[in-house]
């Protein structure tokens, strides 16, 4: 089949109406009789509470109603679980303590909410917050990740006696003997920090219980609409079938909005529900730097066993993950920093042994990355003090590493967030790394430009670094897709989307298969009463998962549209094609019919349709992969570094990236543009300070940095394909990818360009100040 | 977050430690305060309204004084919450003469700030806080001339 829409960079279906605000976004439904819900936070990260005195917030006029926890009777109970934990892996420990709808006895971390206030308007409700007396005292917080696990450290949950959520161990080969045998042994204790999503759009919540259709409809910014609704149903005691979510457009996703059964998405409903009247709450900046999850914090103790010609004997990697105050999504994050740390490299003997631990914060959970950046980190930290030791440049230390392409499926033995052992289904990493020394000129960088540069007097670097994107994870997704009687086509597909192109990739997809302009192919995805089984928008999972689902789908309506025609066109199926909404016979064009006449015949209104055939040119499919395809790159970037003032200013950035087919070019473009920005957000901009008392200093985005479009040079792009034998699209997820390799490349760079100083950079993210402590460290070392 | 500094005022050191625990004296002079009531001869209840940036809020607190060795030293420990967050802080203060008839009061300590004062006030709260000592100690000491004037009038 020749690709006539597959892989073109069509411009976005859904832009115009983002462009020009026509877009229905959560905070765009207004509805008739509507209240407004704000909630009270605590101001400590770790209290006890004596006692909550709503009195004089219920008396303020406007004030319909004030709940606290003991409001709630049965409803207040710990939630789900979000992910079940990896009991396929032996001996894991997992100490389950989910997030709870609203403080009761004590708060456990800052922004945890105490009282929710419903009222005429959120003036009003936010007006009557400081009416509440809440008597509270402070216990000591802990907040240091690696503190948490000592035996005196103050606890969390006191019921489980210590802080430790969790202990994973795995191992494929024999460290310990591969030790033994090394010429080169190089370790390390490297840290990475906490930052936010940063989502354009906050979380938000429209939810109205209508008592006559005794049905409950909820707006949200939520990434998995379908199991948002299982789960929602199940804790109010509704059938599934009264539920109904809808993801509308959503301003950004990038992990946090995978959380479900949030404090705030049960108290809306559940109110919802009791007042009789649609409630709607929208969350300020001020309150997602507090309530809405964040990412990370690990500490590693890393090794790495080498031949004096560089080759890797082994790894070994111990660290410390933060969970925050609850465990809701398990253990995602760190177990896909144990499966990235080997990344694009044959690690014949490989340990990896991780902790986890509560502490006073807000809990984790993914964010673009989730948890691949910092085994990617590692693993590019020690492969960089390892090409120093041995007098090699950073390229060809990797290049004597790779995995070749003749060795897919490669096996590394190491279990992953979808519990299956990680295979890396295929790909060709020496040629990502070959195709981004040409991007940017490598050599030529490092024999002339650099020398001259520096002979100006210029701080200048070059960071090469490489990695791998496990992604397009089950369990599975579906799609409807089907022909309409006016011969335009719809599709319905259970994820959510939040700015993904869904609209048009998936729109390619069926365009492909029945031969249908993209712009006839309406998408709609989110809407739980449009498709209701699925699980969700994460894991660079939707192009994957549900674009294989979809076409799976259209196939079929294809099979169908041909069955169908070649009874009207009176030849054989193999001799007629689907063009411009036609079905045609190849030989003679002229002998066609529409595919809205083909749509309506399949659907009669008299007559019968043949036993066993069903209706109309529509089909439903499901796709769910053996395991994730594996994605991969190498990025380079140039730095230069102001020597007064120590900021750090990327010239130049490059990608060679390989997500095997590419839907739309230009999507994919933009998820590596907008990853990027991410990562270099992690890098050197973005990190929350917390006291020792879990207090967030810097909870606004004047204090917090995001990287703005001037701190961003034009990423350029190369694209490798590598069709991933997994689907037969041959898909992999682009999602996260320009987040991934990001830090290590870039402190790679910052190292290079300050080689006088002879840094070792062990953490993420830096900072101007942080690079002037460091530089001065090394100065007086 | 540690706060240290000093201030010389113009007096000896048994009129400023007399005024520095008089609470009357202690909530004309400290900005903002909109109250400060005695509860015993070590404790005090108050109110005080502090701006810092975009919060701004009436926090209601204690202050008590402890290891109290007059005239000489004192550790001062306020607790404060309002809407806008909460502050908890420990000082000591301590006087000792100085040349010219004058008192050195020295000070260090630790506070601790939470809620929105902590997140959004963070980065100004250093430079507000000093200012705010500031002007507290150059309103002591303006007292402190008027009390001396007022004593030498008999």
């Amino acid at each position: 089949m020749s690709k006539k829409y597959l892989g073109q960079r069509l411009t976005r279906n859904e832009d115009p109406r983002l462009l020009t605000g026509q877009a229905l976004f959560v905070d765009d439904i207004e509805l008739p009789g509507m209240l407004h819900a704000a909630f009270l936070r605590s101001d400590y990260a770790h209290a006890r509470i004596n006692s909550i005195d709503v009195s004089a917030a219920r008396e303020r006029p406007g004030v319909i109603a004030v709940f606290t926890a003991q409001d709630l009777g049965d409803v207040w109970q710990p939630g789900p679980l979000l992910v079940p934990p990896p009991t396929v892996i032996p001996g894991v420990v997992f100490n389950k303590r989910t997030q709870v709808p609203m403080a009761r006895d004590k708060v456990r971390h800052q922004g945890e909410a105490l009282v929710v206030v419903i009222a005429e308007n959120r003036y009003i409700a936010e007006d009557a917050l400081p009416d509440i007396v809440v008597d509270m005292d402070p216990l000591d917080a802990v907040v240091d990740i690696e503190r948490a696990l000592d035996p005196d450290a103050p606890l969390v949950h006191e019921d489980l006696g210590t802080n430790l959520a969790s202990h994973v161990k795995q191992e494929n080969g024999d460290y310990a003997a591969a030790k033994e045998m090394a010429d080169v042994v190089i370790s390390a204790r490297l840290y990475i920090d906490r930052g936010i999503a940063g989502a354009l759009e906050n979380r938000g919540y429209v939810a109205s219980w209508d008592s006559k259709e005794q049905r409950l409809t909820l707006w949200a910014t939520t990434q998995a609409p379908i199991p948002l609704r299982n789960g929602l149903a199940r804790i109010l005691g509704l059938s599934e079938n009264q539920v109904r979510v809808i993801a509308p457009f959503v301003g950004g996703g990038f992990g946090p909005k995978i959380m479900m059964y949030q404090p705030e998405e049960i108290l809306l409903t559940w109110a919802s529900m009791k007042l009789g009247k649609p409630i709607k709450w929208i969350e300020d900046r001020q309150e997602n730097f507090l309530a809405t999850t964040q990412e990370r914090s690990q500490v590693h103790y890393a090794e790495i066993a080498l031949t004096k010609e560089g080759h890797i004997l082994g790894v070994k990697d111990v660290f410390v993950h933060d969970t925050g105050a609850y465990n809701s999504y398990a253990l995602t994050i760190p177990l896909n920093t144990q499966t990235h740390t080997m990344g694009p490299y044959r690690v014949p003997n490989f340990y990896s042994e991780f902790r986890v631990s509560f502490t006073n914060r807000i809990l984790t959970s993914p964010v673009r990355g989730a948890g691949r950046t910092y085994g990617v980190f590692v693993m590019e930290r020690l492969l960089d003090m390892a090409a120093k030791k041995l007098g090699m440049d950073p390229s060809e230390i990797r290049r004597r590493n790779y995995i070749q392409p003749d060795e897919f499926p490669y096996r590394t033995g190491i279990i992953g967030q979808d519990f299956a052992k990680n295979i890396l289904d295929s790909g060709n990493y020496p040629a990502t790394m070959e195709k981004a020394k040409e991007l940017i000129g490598y050599d030529q960088f490092l024999k002339e430009e650099q020398p001259r540069l520096r002979a100006e007097g210029k701080l200048v670097g070059i960071g090469i670094t490489s990695f791998t994107e496990g992604s397009g994870v089950g369990p599975y997704e579906g799609a409807r897709v089907t022909v309409e009687a006016s011969g335009k086509v719809s599709v319905a597909t259970g994820v959510g989307t939040q700015g993904q192109g869904h609209f048009t990739s998936f729109a390619q997809v069926v365009a492909e298969q029945i031969g249908v302009d993209p712009k006839d192919i309406f998408v709609v995805t989110g809407d739980t009463d449009q498709f209701h089984w699925g699980a969700g928008t994460f894991a660079s999972r939707g192009a994957t998962v549900a674009g294989s689902a979809i076409n799976a789908a259209a196939a079929n309506v294809r099979a169908k549209i041909l069955q169908n025609a070649s009874k009207v066109l009176e030849v054989p199926e193999e001799e007629i094609e689907l063009v411009e909404g036609m079905a045609r016979e190849i030989k003679v064009p002229e002998n066609k019919v529409s595919l809205a006449e083909l749509a309506v015949r399949a659907n009669p209104m008299r007559g019968a349709v043949e036993p066993g055939a069903e209706p109309g040119l529509e089909s439903t499919a499901y796709y769910g992969p053996p395991y994730g395809a594996t994605g991969a790159g190498t990025m380079s970037m140039i730095v230069e570094i102001d020597p007064e003032t120590w900021m750090v200013k990327i010239n130049r950035a490059v990608m060679a990236h390989d997500c095997g087919t590419v839907l739309n070019q230009m999507i994919v473009d933009g998820q590596i543009h907008g990853g990027f920005e991410l990562g270099v957000g992690n890098s050197f901009f973005e990190k929350l300070h917390f006291d020792e008392n879990g207090q967030l200093m810097n909870a606004t985005l004047t204090d917090y940095l995001i990287p703005r479009a001037t701190d961003l040079p034009r990423i350029e792009i190369g694209h490798l394909v590598t069709p991933s034998p997994l689907n037969p699209l041959g898909i992999k997820g682009v999602g996260e990818a320009g987040a991934i390799p990001t830090p290590s490349c870039f402190v790679q760079a910052v190292e290079n360009a300050l080689a006088q100083y002879n840094l070792t950079i062990l953490e993420a993210p830096l900072s101007p100040n942080r690079l002037y402590e460091l530089v001065k460290e090394a100065e007086s070392a | 977050m540690k706060i240290e500094g000093d201030y010389l005022f113009n007096g000896p050191r048994d009129e400023v430690w007399e005024m520095v625990r008089d609470p009357n004296v202690l909530a004309t002079c400290l900005p903002g305060t909109q109250s400060l009531t005695k509860i015993s001869d070590t404790e005090y209840e108050g109110a005080i309204g502090i701006r810092i940036g975009p919060v701004n809020g009436t926090f209601a607190g204690k202050l008590t004084v402890s290891d109290e060795v007059p005239p000489e030293h004192c550790t001062l420990t306020v607790e404060g919450k309002g809407a806008a967050g909460f502050a908890k802080g420990v000082g000591h203060v301590n006087l000792s003469e100085s040349e010219g008839g004058k008192t050195l009061l020295k000070y260090t300590g630790e506070l601790n700030i939470g809620g929105k004062l902590a997140g959004v006030g963070q980065r100004l709260i250093d430079s507000v806080g000093k200012s705010m000592i500031r002007k507290g100690f150059e309103s002591l000491d303006k007292t402190l001339a008027e009390r001396i004037a007022a004593k030498a009038k008999g």
